[in-house]
């Protein structure tokens, strides 16, 4: 079963790798913060698969700061910048 | 099987891990350089998790992407207000 | 039992790499923002969400499968918040670009 949990690990790999063109060159902010999402959801899902192939179970407390980290930096990142009326 | 899906597995992490570091360094807007940043910390927690390191992946991901990025991401943004008022002086009356 | 579990997980996993790779596509090939938010938003959790279906048999006791759960409501709940806030911030932008 570990082969398997590899290969779908390198499947997804290659996923967010595609996902980052779009992060790097995205023409608008809002594409690159929506790659920003791609890569913490993705990368839940390869921290997971590698914790069942190499059977460490704390990797899923690592995707649990993965989970939190994608939600706070989303935000931190769609944060309206306050005008100097408002400051 | 495992050992060349490994290998194809570590490449592919090492490749987009250098990838990444440069296009934060060479990023010419500040909050774009700080989204790289954040993403190149991810990338590296799943560098340490492959390492069989879960405890550094945690303070990785915790520390050097979440609470690194945020307080880089507020410097950032003052940066820019402070650029932005300099460039514009308001009319309202020079400070004597 | 065990070749059961083995095609249980094999399809579930696969199915969720499927939900990740359309989810890719949409990013890299549809033309807007709110279609390419539209794609990926929804095809990457329930893409998590299968491969957590598929991972479940294999986890150690009940409490690595209650945090395997848990993990992916937390992604649901922060997925479909932070694509309202991208959405709105797009919509609201007041011409301002997102990031600038």
């Amino acid at each position: 079963m570990t082969d398997f949990w590899l290969a779908a690990a390198l499947c997804l790999l290659l996923t967010m790798a595609l996902g980052l063109v779009r992060v790097m060159r995205g023409p608008s902010g809002g594409d690159r913060i929506l790659g920003v999402q791609l890569l913490g959801t993705a990368g839940i899902a390869v921290l997971l698969l590698l914790g069942a192939a190499f059977d460490m179970p704390a990797l899923a407390d690592v995707a649990l700061i993965f989970a939190l980290l994608a939600a706070v930096s989303v935000a931190a990142l769609t944060r309206r910048r306050l005008t100097r009326e408002d400051s | 099987m495992t050992a060349p899906l490994l290998l194809a597995f570590d490449l592919i992490l090492i490749a987009t891990l250098l990838a990444l570091a440069s296009a934060a360094l060479l990023a010419r807007d500040a909050r774009h350089a700080v989204m790289l940043f954040i993403l190149f910390g991810l990338w590296l927690a799943l560098v340490w998790a492959r390492l069989g390191a879960p405890d550094v992946a945690l303070a990785e991901a915790a520390i050097g992407a979440g609470l690194g990025g945020a307080l880089m991401l507020a410097a950032a943004r003052r940066a820019a207000r402070a650029a932005a008022r300099d460039e514009t002086p308001d009319t309202s009356g020079e400070t004597p | 039992m065990e070749m059961t579990l083995q095609l249980w997980s094999m399809l579930c996993v696969g199915a969720g790499l499927f939900f990740f790779a359309v989810g890719t596509l949409g990013l890299l090939r549809l033309p807007d923002l709110f279609s390419r938010l539209h794609a990926l938003t929804k095809a990457d959790n329930l893409g998590l969400g299968l491969v957590i279906l598929g991972l479940l048999p294999w986890a150690g006791d009940g409490f690595q499968v209650l945090k395997l759960t848990l993990i992916w409501l937390l992604v649901l709940l922060g997925g479909a918040t932070g694509a309202h806030l991208i959405a709105k911030r797009a919509l609201r932008a007041d011409g301002e670009e997102m990031l600038e």
